[in-house]
């Protein structure tokens, strides 16, 4: 974009110039041609047009421009002001440009910046303007009668069908003077609705012109009023507003030009900027050309289904908080990232969305950087998590050794100093031989916990069997003797576990369902409870534990657990039978 | 000399108790948790308290500090399953309290204890 600036800017200059010198040159040549206001117009139309086609995207430069031209065309036509005695054709073609002048500029003002009118209410106006505009003028050429024909039906044409009868052309032109006015009210009215309906990025550019056609508007109702009134003095200071307005039009489109400049700009030193930006700079570079330093960058995890930032930790739902807005960047159901930004942002949209195409490649691979970092982190969490798992079952251990066991032998050991000296005394052996029995059961459980022989032995079915065996509530299983690789059996023996041990604590289950069955290359082990529900994994409990130890085989695990609907704990791990 | 005994675990407290009758001691009462431990020292007035550092409530070494903090304290011989290398050589042990591993509990070894501090 901004290697082209400097070409659109000499060709104005350019352009201006040899206006300048023609209309010079047509004066000093006397033709008659070298009237003040085509000084004025021709320029400007230049300006407007070279400025038209420095902004924005084909085709709708070139719509702008052509629109521009068509403007100066009418313009040109009528300041030429062909006498009837040099030319008919002339004359009346000079008539009719005369007429189309108003419309042609509304629908210039209303069609910038893109060319075009699109809204259905501007393009009834203009249906309705241009007709009645033609009508005007040709109304009078039709069947003026050039002997009485005075103030609107413009004496210096004769009629080209004056049939002779007596037509009060001064009442046809007041009935057109009023339809006038209610035009040039429309347009007042379309503008200050289309102000009030453009966002506030489209109105700075569009506010310039748009100020320049109100202007012009009220200055056409004001020509009208004072034909309708028979001020015809009232016509010099308006010639002077005149001179002013068509000076307006190029300053208003070259505002409106540098206004889209400065929006854009920042995209095209974006553009720069993010080829150049290093990972992890992405929101700062964004932020700078935005404006904004509170901007937050979201990047879409599809497997997620969630936002994280640039360093891969989770973003909080860029929900609407006051005064903060989020724009989408991609497709809604698969976005590649979100913006959240300060609200006052939305009236650039343009430059939003703008700013999101140009950094789509640079976002595209923050995106997948901090995907990677992410699932570093959840990794590096989930380590740390194995260990500290590690290091709370040792803890249990001697826990458990310490309470259970030794407590036992060390009993039994107070029993056997006691027999030393008193043999024989029938309690203190009963006692010490209770104490050996609750020793040894207490190690057996312990030794099962750690990992339970009949798992290595005789496999996952008929360990699970021994697990419920041992549980109070009603289990269906269905368990089927294949026998899986030892980790894997190992980690679904455990999911089995802890989700039997927690409908015996909390689940208030009276029965439970265990499968577990083989499904596309994953040994699927799911336990359901009928129980309380409001399960969840929590940092450091059995649960998130078992999430990480399937985790760590490349398995999912899912707690489905809504409050007063039982819990369905869902192990799916990839196997292959061994 | 009276004694009341501290320890959650009900084997060891009859087992203990015995042991110490035996060597002619008076075990004036047992408990099994921080808050009765106090309520019967208060109760008995007993001269020596056999008191296991893990209660199920409260530390037992902080049963130590209360007790060590009333008027006429009575004795307090701290006890564990663990030994006395197990707490480490920084362990801050309450002031005056003797330590005796459980696996070395003795009549004998109390007294020789209790005479020597």
């Amino acid at each position: 974009v901004s290697r082209r600036r400097p070409f659109w800017l000499v060709a104005a200059a350019a352009a201006t110039v040899l206006a300048l010198l023609g209309t010079d040159v047509a004066r000093a040549l006397d033709t008659g041609v070298a009237d003040a206001g085509l000084a004025f117009f021709a320029p400007s139309a230049c300006i407007g047009v070279a400025a038209a086609l420095a902004v924005g995207r084909w085709p709708e430069r070139r719509r702008m421009a052509l629109l521009i031209l068509l403007w100066l065309l009418v313009g040109v036509l009528d300041d030429l002001d062909w006498d009837w005695q040099a030319s008919r054709t002339a004359a009346t073609v000079s008539m009719l440009a005369f007429g189309l002048q108003a419309p042609v500029y509304a629908q210039m003002v209303l069609a910038y910046p893109a060319g075009i009118v699109r809204d259905r209410l501007e393009r009834g106006f203009l249906a309705v303007a241009y007709p009645l505009s033609v009508a005007w003028v040709g109304f009078p050429l039709l069947f003026g009668d050039p002997r009485t024909c005075t103030g609107n039906c413009l004496p210096r044409v004769p009629s080209l069908v004056f049939t002779g009868h007596t037509l009060d052309l001064r009442t046809v032109g007041r009935v057109f003077d009023a339809l006038f006015i209610l035009l040039g009210a429309a347009v007042v009215g379309l503008v200050v609705r289309r102000l009030r309906r453009d966002p506030h990025g489209a109105r700075r550019t569009r506010l310039p012109l748009m100020v320049a056609g109100v202007y012009a508007a009220a200055e056409f109702v004001a020509a009208r009023v004072a034909e309708l009134a028979g001020w015809s003095q009232a016509a010099a200071p308006l010639g002077w507003i005149e001179r002013a307005n068509t000076l307006l039009i190029p300053a208003a489109i070259f505002a409106g030009v540098a206004t889209i400049r400065r929006q854009r700009g920042p995209v095209g030193d974006l553009v720069v900027e993010l080829g150049a930006a290093r990972p992890g700079e992405v929101r700062a570079a964004l932020a700078r050309t935005l404006g904004d330093p509170t901007l937050e960058l979201g990047l879409w995890l599809p497997e997620r289904h969630a936002f994280v930032d640039e360093s891969g930790a989770a973003l909080d739902a860029p929900a609407a908080s006051p005064g903060r807005a989020a724009t989408l960047i991609g497709p809604e159901r698969e976005p590649l990232a979100v913006l959240v930004h300060a609200e006052t942002l939305l009236g650039q949209r343009p430059l939003l969305e703008a700013a999101g195409s140009a950094g789509r490649l640079a976002l595209e691979n923050t995106r997948l950087q901090a995907q990677l970092r992410a699932q570093l982190a959840e990794l590096r969490a989930s380590r740390l998590r194995i260990v500290a798992a590690a290091d709370s079952e040792r803890r249990r251990l001697e826990r458990d050794l310490h309470d259970g066991a030794q407590q036992r032998l060390l009993a039994l050991g107070l029993a056997l100093q006691l027999l030393r000296d008193n043999q024989g005394d029938p309690r203190l052996l009963e006692q010490a031989e209770a104490e050996l029995q609750e020793a040894l059961r207490e190690l057996r459980d312990l030794a099962r916990g750690i990992h339970p022989a009949i798992l290595t032995e005789r496999g996952l079915a008929a360990a699970v069997r021994s697990l419920v065996d041992r549980v109070s509530v009603a289990v269906e299983a269905d368990l089927p003797e294949e026998r899986y690789a030892q980790p894997v059996e190992t980690a679904a023996f455990f999911v089995v576990s802890e989700a039997l041990a927690n409908v015996g604590k909390h689940a208030t289950a009276t029965s439970a369902r265990i499968s577990v069955g083989r499904l596309n290359g994953r040994l699927v082990v799911e336990v359901r409870d009928d129980g309380g529900g409001g399960a969840a994994a929590t940092p450091g409990g059995g649960l998130q534990g078992l999430a990480d130890r399937v985790g760590a085989l490349e398995g999912r695990l899912t707690i489905d657990s809504p409050p007063g609907a039982g819990t369905t704990v869902r192990a799916e791990i990839p196997c292959a039978s061994s | 000399m009276r004694v009341l005994i501290v320890d959650d675990h009900a084997s060891f407290r009859s087992l203990a108790a015995r042991m110490l009758r035996e060597a002619g001691f008076a075990v004036v009462g047992e408990a099994g948790d921080a808050a009765t431990a106090l309520d019967e020292a208060t109760r008995l007035r007993p001269d020596v308290v056999l008191l296991d550092i893990v209660l199920p409530d409260r530390s037992g070494l902080a049963v130590a500090l209360e007790l060590a903090g009333r008027p006429s304290p009575p004795r307090v011989v701290l006890t564990s399953s663990r030994s006395r290398s197990d707490f480490g050589s920084s362990f801050d042990w309450p002031r005056g309290c003797a330590f005796v591993p459980k696996h070395e509990l003795s009549g004998a070894g109390l007294n020789a204890l209790l005479s020597v501090a």
